[in-house]
C-alpha cells in the first residue's frame, strides 16, 4: 500500500481552479522532488494536504496511510504522521520552543496510545538535536520562531520533524532563501529523516538544494497539473534548460 | 454631566477623618458639589458607576479580623499590610532596617499632609478626581511605607485589599510611599473578594520617589467577580528616579483604575506595563497619564487586554511633554485581543507634546488570534483548542514576562493558564 496516494486532485480558492488534476504516489521509503515555477500551485498543494482552511477541493482522492486524508482535521493528520515544513514559519512569540515541542510530541504519542513523555529522556533528545542542527540551547527558551532569521526558522522546521519523526515529511520551500551553510545543516537534516519507514516530499523552486538531498523521483508541476516525472536527471536538466524545454516537450 | 452623589453616600461621612482637618474640610464641602462623574464625562464613556451608584454601600463595620486571602502568593518572606474591607490591620511586628510602616491614622501632620497632596495635584474641574476628593473625605484609615535613603529593602511588601468580608461595604483608604534618596523597594497590591458581598474599594496610593530611588510597583487584581474599584495611583519622581509599574488585572465586577505619573527630575524613568482579561460581563479599565515635567527623561508603556464573552477592556494613555522637557523618549503600545463577538475592546492613546526635540511613539492594534498561527500549531498536532489557548497564554506571557520577580511571573503564567482552561465554561465565575 503506498504511504501518500494523490489521485486526479482538483481544488480551488475563491472559486479559482488552482489544482486541475494531480496524480501522484508515494511510497515509504522514497524521497520526492516537486519543482516548478511560481504560481504553479505548489504551495496549495501543500496547504491542501496541510488541511488549511480557504482551499476547496472538487475532485479527486487524498489517502494518507489507510485513512482519508481530507476527512481529517489538521491536527489529525500530524499525529496521523503527516508533517508540513512551511515556506514561512509563524513566529509566535510568548509561546516557547521547547513547549511547543513537548505538546506536539505528547499529542502524537498520545494518539498512538502512549503516556506523556518523561521530562528527561524529553530534554536529552531535544538537547541532541538541537546539537545537530547546530543551534543553541538558548533557542528552546525563546518564543517560537520569534525573531528568528530566515535560517533559524527553516533549521527549527527540520529540528521538529526530527523530533517528530513523521512517516511522511512534507518540506515547501524549505530550501528558499538559505545561505549554503543554513542549506547544507537543512539538508543533512532532511537526509536523517531518510529511511525505509518514511516518505519525503521536497517542495522546492530550486535544483540546488537537490545537490545535497539526491531525490528518488522528480516532478515538474505546471499550472495545476504534473506535466512530467523522471528521475534526477530530470532536475540537472531543468537547471541547465529551464521550464521552456520541459514544458515544449511535455505538450 | 455628573452623577449626583447618592444620600447614602452623603450620609456616610466619618467623624474622624486621616487628612489634615483642612484638607479634609475642604473636600467635604466639595463632594456634595462633585458629585460622581458620569457618561457624558469624556474620560468615562465607556465605564460607569452605576453599579455604584445604585448600590447602597455602607462605611465598614470591622467585624470580620480574622480572614486571611484565599490566595498565596509565591513571595519570600513578604511584609503584609492587610486592609479588610478597608480597615488597617496594623503593621507587622519586625520590619528590616531602612523601612518604617505606620498606620495613616497615628501619623503626624507633615505625613498626613503629604497623604493628601499628590503630585500631579488632583483639580476640581477633572472628573477623574471626584473620586480622589471623596476619598480625601472619606479616608479614615490608611498605611504609610517610608524607606529612608539608600536603603535597599529586599522583602517585597504586600498591600492585601480583601474586600467584600460584610455586606455592600464600601471603603476610602489611602497608603502613601515614600522613598528616600537611592533607595528601593517593592509594593505589591494583592486584590481579592474574600466574601460574596458586593464591594466598593475606592483607594487613592500617592508615591513620592527621590533623587536615584527605585520604586517597583505591583497590581495583582486576582478575583472578585463581584469586586467594585476604583483605584487611583500617583507617583512623582524626582532626578534619576524610577517608578516601574505592573499592572494585572484579571477579573472583577468594574475596575477602573488610574495612574498619574509625575516624571520630574531630569534622568527620571518610568514603566506602566499592564494585563487586563475581562470576561463574562466585567469591565476591566486601567487610565494613565503620564507628565513628562523635565528634560531628559523616558517612559515605556506596554498594555495588552484580553476580552472574553462580554467582557469590556478599556485602556487609554495619555502622555504629557511639556514646554521646556527636551530630549524625551516616550513608547506606548497597546495590543488588544477579542475573543468572542460579544466582547469590546477600546483603546484610546493620547499625545500631547509641547517640546520639540521628542522622539514619542504610540501603537494600537485591536485583533482576533492569527489564523495563520493556529494552522501553524495544528500542523504540529495540537488540537483547535489547546491551540486557541497556546496563544491566548502567549499573548498574556509577553506582559507577565516583563515582572521582574521570577517567582511571582511562573505562578502569574500557571494562573492565566488554569483560567484559560475553564474558557466557555466560567462565564460570570469568578477567577
Amino acid at each position: 500500500m503506498a504511504l501518500l496516494e494523490i489521485k486526479n486532485l482538483h481544488a480551488e480558492i475563491d472559486g479559482k481552479e488552482i489544482l486541475k488534476g494531480i496524480d501522484l504516489t508515494v511510497n515509504a521509503g522514497e524521497v520526492h522532488a516537486i519543482m516548478g515555477p511560481n504560481g504553479s500551485g505548489k504551495s496549495t498543494l501543500c496547504h491542501v494536504l496541510g488541511g488549511r482552511d480557504g482551499y476547496e477541493v472538487t475532485q479527486g482522492s487524498i489517502t494518507f496511510d489507510g485513512h482519508d486524508l481530507l476527512e481529517m482535521e489538521t491536527e489529525e493528520r500530524a499525529v496521523a504522521g503527516m508533517l508540513l515544513g512551511f515556506q514561512h514559519p509563524v513566529e509566535i512569540p510568548g509561546v516557547k520552543n521547547i513547549y511547543l515541542l513537548k505538546e506536539a510530541l505528547n499529542a502524537k504519542r498520545e494518539a498512538q496510545g502512549l503516556d506523556e513523555i518523561d521530562t528527561f529522556t524529553f530534554m536529552k533528545q531535544v538537547r541532541e538535536l538541537v546539537a545537530s542542527m547546530d543551534m543553541d540551547d538558548a533557542f528552546l527558551h525563546r518564543g517560537v520562531n520569534a525573531g528568528f532569521s530566515g535560517g533559524e526558522k527553516k533549521r527549527n522546521e527540520i529540528l521538529q520533524m526530527l523530533l517528530l519523526e513523521p512517516k511522511l515529511a512534507l518540506l515547501d520551500e524549505t530550501d528558499s532563501g538559505l545561505d549554503i551553510d543554513a542549506l547544507k545543516v537543512v539538508s543533512e537534516g532532511i537526509n536523517r529523516m531518510r529511511g525505509e519507514e518514511r516518505g519525503i516530499i521536497l517542495v522546492t523552486h530550486y535544483q540546488r538544494l537537490l545537490n545535497y538531498v539526491e531525490p528518488d523521483f522528480v516532478h515538474v508541476l505546471y499550472k495545476g497539473k504534473i506535466i512530467k516525472s523522471g528521475d534526477k536527471t530530470l532536475a540537472h536538466r531543468l537547471e541547465a534548460e529551464g521550464y521552456q524545454e520541459i514544458l515544449e516537450e511535455a505538450s | 454631566m455628573r452623577q449626583e452623589l447618592p444620600d447614602w453616600l452623603k450620609t456616610a461621612m466619618p467623624e474622624t477623618a486621616a487628612a489634615p482637618d483642612a484638607i479634609a474640610r475642604t473636600a467635604r464641602n466639595q463632594v456634595e458639589s462633585l458629585g460622581l462623574p458620569g457618561l457624558r464625562d469624556e474620560e468615562w464613556r465607556w465605564t460607569n458607576l452605576r453599579a455604584i451608584q445604585r448600590g447602597r454601600f455602607n462605611a465598614p463595620s470591622g467585624v470580620g479580623a480574622d480572614i486571611e486571602p484565599s490566595i498565596r502568593l509565591p513571595l519570600d518572606n513578604p511584609l503584609r499590610l492587610r486592609f479588610i474591607d478597608g480597615v488597617f490591620q496594623g503593621v507587622p511586628n519586625e520590619v528590616p532596617e531602612g523601612l518604617t510602616l505606620s498606620s495613616l491614622a497615628d501619623a503626624d501632620e507633615e505625613t498626613r499632609q503629604a497623604a493628601f497632596s499628590p503630585t500631579p495635584a488632583p483639580s476640581v474641574e477633572n472628573p477623574n478626581d471626584a473620586l480622589v476628593t471623596l476619598n480625601t473625605a472619606m479616608a479614615s484609615e490608611g498605611v504609610v511605607i517610608d524607606v529612608a535613603a539608600n536603603a535597599n529593602i529586599e522583602r517585597p511588601i504586600v498591600i492585601e485589599w480583601l474586600d467584600g468580608a460584610t455586606e455592600s461595604v464600601m471603603s476610602h483608604p489611602r497608603v502613601l510611599i515614600r522613598l528616600g534618596q537611592s533607595a528601593a523597594a517593592t509594593v505589591i497590591e494583592h486584590i481579592e473578594t474574600v466574601g460574596e458581598q458586593p464591594a466598593w474599594r475606592n483607594s487613592v496610593i500617592v508615591s513620592t520617589i527621590a533623587a536615584n530611588a527605585a520604586l517597583t510597583h505591583i497590581a495583582l487584581g486576582l478575583d472578585g467577580a463581584s469586586r467594585l474599584a476604583t483605584e487611583r495611583s500617583f507617583a512623582s519622581l524626582e532626578r534619576d528616579a524610577r517608578y516601574h509599574s505592573y499592572n494585572i488585572q484579571l477579573a472583577g465586577q468594574m475596575i477602573r483604575r488610574e495612574y498619574d505619573i509625575q516624571v520630574g527630575g531630569s534622568g527620571a524613568h518610568t514603566d506602566l506595563i499592564g494585563l487586563m482579561m475581562p470576561r463574562g460581563k466585567q469591565v476591566l479599565d486601567t487610565h494613565t497619564r503620564i507628565t513628562h515635567a523635565a528634560a531628559d527623561t523616558t517612559s515605556n508603556e506596554h498594555y495588552r487586554t484580553i476580552a472574553d464573552d462580554a467582557g469590556r477592556g478599556i485602556f487609554k494613555g495619555r502622555i504629557l511633554i511639556e514646554e521646556d522637557a527636551q530630549r524625551i523618549q516616550a513608547y506606548q503600545s497597546s495590543n488588544n485581543l477579542i475573543l468572542s463577538d460579544d466582547a469590546e475592546i477600546d483603546a484610546k492613546p493620547e499625545l500631547e507634546i509641547y517640546a520639540d526635540d521628542v522622539s514619542c511613539s504610540h501603537g494600537a492594534t485591536i485583533g482576533r488570534l492569527d489564523q495563520e498561527a493556529l494552522f501553524y500549531l495544528r500542523s504540529r498536532g495540537l488540537g483547535l483548542d489547546e491551540a486557541r489557548g497556546l496563544l491566548i497564554a502567549g499573548f498574556a506571557q509577553e506582559v507577565i514576562d516583563e515582572i521582574p520577580l521570577v517567582e511571582l511571573r511562573d505562578w502569574l503564567t500557571e494562573r492565566v493558564e488554569q483560567r484559560l482552561g475553564d474558557r466557555g465554561t466560567a462565564g460570570n465565575e469568578t477567577a
